[in-house]
Parts: structure tokens; sequence; C-alpha cells
């Protein structure tokens, strides 16, 4: 099963309501330790956490940092990132590649399509390791999808 | 003792320099100090948020009193001051002489964020949450920026920023403002100047650094250590990263930056200008400064 978490509420509780960015390394902190939290309840053998940004104003490259790089760094669970506009592309993938990190985020369309962002070794490797353990599967038309729902 | 510091009379970045050697002369014997910008007949964001950090650091510079202000005595610059959010903020710093024009700060101008203190996280939500809005029409429509451009500015913005909050170790101000630059581009432009009298890149990172340069370290190697190597006063490998997504920001959009501490200053210079990429042996003056500018879009040849 997949584990849903609402970034933009997650958002809502951690600061004052009025705000939808997700901005300063206070905010991130706050935020991830919450969305940790939250992935620490899940009891399948492996957490696959849908980490949905929408609504979600701005993200600065700090809270990328803070949120989406610790949450990789820590492998405590497979993370897809949804609900990622271009702008949110804009922070978190210069920030992964920094780290040599990649993430599957889920395209916009409603197709259910996967795509690795994040440095291209990475990339390429987690796709392979996502793969093997049947996580995702590459389609027939070539895009990735997850295996669960 | 009163000590005079004059504010030159067209009070930016290149001025500044005139400013911050008066301030480092009369601060030398902690007297009070008397900023007079009496004359003054034009300020960018820049000059306004660097007057704002003078006093902060001529208040914490152990005279008694509070530092005096003279006001503009144009009435068109004062008025411009004060819808800029200026004088709300110096009224906390200053004995100000001088009468003020009784206007709000802008809502609808060219001030797409007024004069705002930034002293912790909280202050950051709010500037960014403020500026999407106002900065969105005029980025896209009179700079011609993608309106993608949008979030990549409100971002640029907010490591800017946070720089004060995480580094100085004190408040500071920010402020924002399109107007068309002559001197330069003769083509509207963006600036972002954010300021504060803290204790500056330097000493932020020098307990993290200084072994790493030797007798090389000083105020222009910590600049360069920040803006060009991403390094930070935090161990946290993922620390550094706003300064170099502004670097990335801007190069993007052909925009620059500039920043000065202590006794030197960085630029990252744009074909468009020609400003000098480091300079050091400056004036002392307290803290950060920082100044970003996006220019309109289209050739930006001067």
């Amino acid at each position: 099963m997949i584990q849903h978490i609402d970034v933009h509420a997650v958002l809502q509780e951690s600061v004052s309501g009025v705000y939808t960015d997700l901005v300063t390394r206070p905010t991130g902190r706050v935020v991830r330790e919450r969305i940790e939290r939250a992935m620490a309840t899940s009891r399948d053998a492996v957490t696959v956490a849908r980490i949905d940004f929408t609504g979600v104003g701005c993200i600065d490259y700090s809270c990328a940092d803070e949120i989406v790089a610790k949450l990789l760094r820590d492998r405590r669970a497979v993370v897809v990132l949804s609900g990622i506009s271009d702008g949110h592309r804009e922070a978190i993938e210069p920030v992964l590649a920094g780290h040599g990190l990649a993430a599957l985020i889920e395209r916009r369309d409603g197709s259910g399509e996967l795509e690795a962002l994040g440095a291209p070794e990475a990339a390429a490797a987690l796709l392979h390791e996502l793969v093997a353990r049947r996580l995702v599967v590459r389609t027939a038309v070539g895009t990735i999808a997850l295996t669960l729902a | 003792m009163t000590r005079l510091v004059d504010v030159p009379a067209q009070f930016d970045d290149r001025s500044f320099e005139q400013f911050a050697g008066a301030y480092a002369e009369a601060a030398k014997d902690a007297e009070r100090l008397l900023f007079d910008a009496h004359a003054a007949e034009w300020a960018s964001p820049y000059g306004l948020v660097g007057l704002l950090a003078a006093g902060q650091a001529a208040r914490g510079a152990g005279s008694p009193d509070r530092p005096l202000l003279t006001a503009p005595t144009h009435a068109e610059v004062l008025t411009y001051w004060t819808r800029a959010g200026f004088f709300r903020e110096a009224a906390e710093l200053f004995e100000i002489h001088g009468k003020l024009p009784r206007v709000k700060p802008a809502e609808q101008s060219d001030v797409l964020l007024p004069v705002t203190p930034v002293r912790a996280a909280e202050d950051v939500h709010a500037v960014v949450s403020n500026i999407q809005q106002r900065a969105s029409a005029i980025l896209a429509s009179e700079l011609g920026l993608d309106p993608k451009a949008t979030m990549g500015f409100a971002m640029a913005l907010s490591e800017a920023c946070q720089n004060i909050v995480e580094h100085a170790g004190t408040g500071g101000w920010v402020a924002v403002q399109a107007y068309h630059w002559r001197r330069k581009l003769a083509r509207r432009v963006v600036m972002i100047a954010v300021a504060d009298a803290g204790v500056g890149f330097r000493h932020s990172l020098e307990p993290t650094q200084s072994k790493r340069f030797g007798a090389r370290w000083s105020d222009a190697a910590a600049l360069e250590a920040a803006l060009f190597q991403g390094v930070s006063r935090f161990r946290d490998p993922g620390r550094g990263q706003g300064l170099a997504g502004i670097r990335r920001y801007l190069a993007r959009w052909d925009g620059k930056i500039a920043i000065r501490s202590g006794t030197a200053r960085i630029a990252i210079v744009p074909r468009w200008d020609d400003d000098v990429p480091l300079k050091d042996g400056l004036p002392a003056f307290p803290g950060a400064q920082v100044l970003i500018i996006i220019p309109e879009q289209g050739s930006t040849t001067p």
C-alpha cells in the first residue's frame, strides 16, 4: 500500500496557516520531521510514500534540501514526489544533483507515469533498484509505473 | 560630541562606498552619529536598507543615545522614502529630524516590497508570500520574464533573506523595487536589496573556514568561499545551497549579484555591467549588504 502524505496540510499544521510556501530551513526541518513521523507509522515491509506537493506555492533551495534531499538520504522509504510544478522542480532538481541523489516524480498529467529526477547516474541506479525490487515496472511504451496501488 | 556622516545625494550601491567611508571615519571613537540626508535627491533600495544597517550599527556601537538622522528636504524624496517604508523602520533606530509626510508605505506601485524587517524565519515567509502576487505581473509583463520565473525570483529572495536569519546574528531589512535604470541599461530592472549590521561573512565562516585559508583569510576570501564555493558555517553537507541557487537563477536571467561584507565586495558581473568582480580594502562596514538586479529581457548590451 502506498502511504499518501499531503505536504500542504503538513505545512499548514507546522507554521502559520496563512502561508503556502515551503521556505526557510526551520520550516523545512519541522515539515520533514512530521513527514518522517507519518512514515514511521507504516506497518508495511517496504514503505512507499507518495509525498504530494499539490497546493504548495514556492519551494526554496533550503527547503528542497531539508525535506526532499534528507528524506532520500535517510532511505527509510521509497519516496515518490507528486504534485510537482515546474517551479518546484527548479528548486529540487539542482539540490538532488548536488547531493548525487535522485527521486521518483509522478507526472502531473494523471497518467500515473513516473520519471526520475536528479543526478543522472543516481536516477539510473534508482530505477534499476526499484525494478529489481518489483516496486516499479517498465511499461510496454517505455514509461515507468508503480506496481503498488 | 556628535560626528557627521553625509548621506550621498544619489545614494545607491556605487555611492555606498563614499557613505561607508564616512561612517567608518565617524564611528571610530564611539561618539553619537548624525546621518545627514537633508540633501538627498534619490536613493535606491540598496541605499535605504544600507542606511538602516548603519543606524543599527551606530545604536549598538557604544553611544547611549540613538543616532540622529536629518530627513531629506526635497518633498518628493521625502514622500518616496516614506512610501518605500524607510521611515517606519528608521523611527526605531534614529532620532529623526525633519517633517515627515503622512503617507502610507506603497501598496500599488513600483515598490514591490517596501523596506521590511527580517529577524526570523516567519518574516521570510511573510516576504515571500507578499512578493509573489505583486512581482509576477511586473516580472512577466514589464521585464519579459517567463511567468515561471516568478517562483525562482521568490526562491532567490527567500535565500537572500535567510542569510540574515541564519548568519547575521541580528535582524536586517529587505526591499524590492522595479524601476527604469537609465544609468546602465536604459531599461527596466527589478532590484532586491538586503542589508544587516550583523557579524558579516568573515566572522560567520571563521570557525569552519579560516584554517583552510590560513594567512589568506579575509573578508574577500570569506565572500569568495560563500559565493563561489558554496561553503557554509554549518557542517551539514546540504548547506550553502542558497547562494548557489541565486547564482543559477541570475545566470538564467542575465542578472547581477553583489555582496559587500566588512572591507570587501564581490560581484557576479553580467556583460551589461562594468562593475568590478572583487574589491578589497574598502572602508569597514558592519554586517552584509546584498544587491540583486534582474534586467528586462532582450538585448542587454549597455
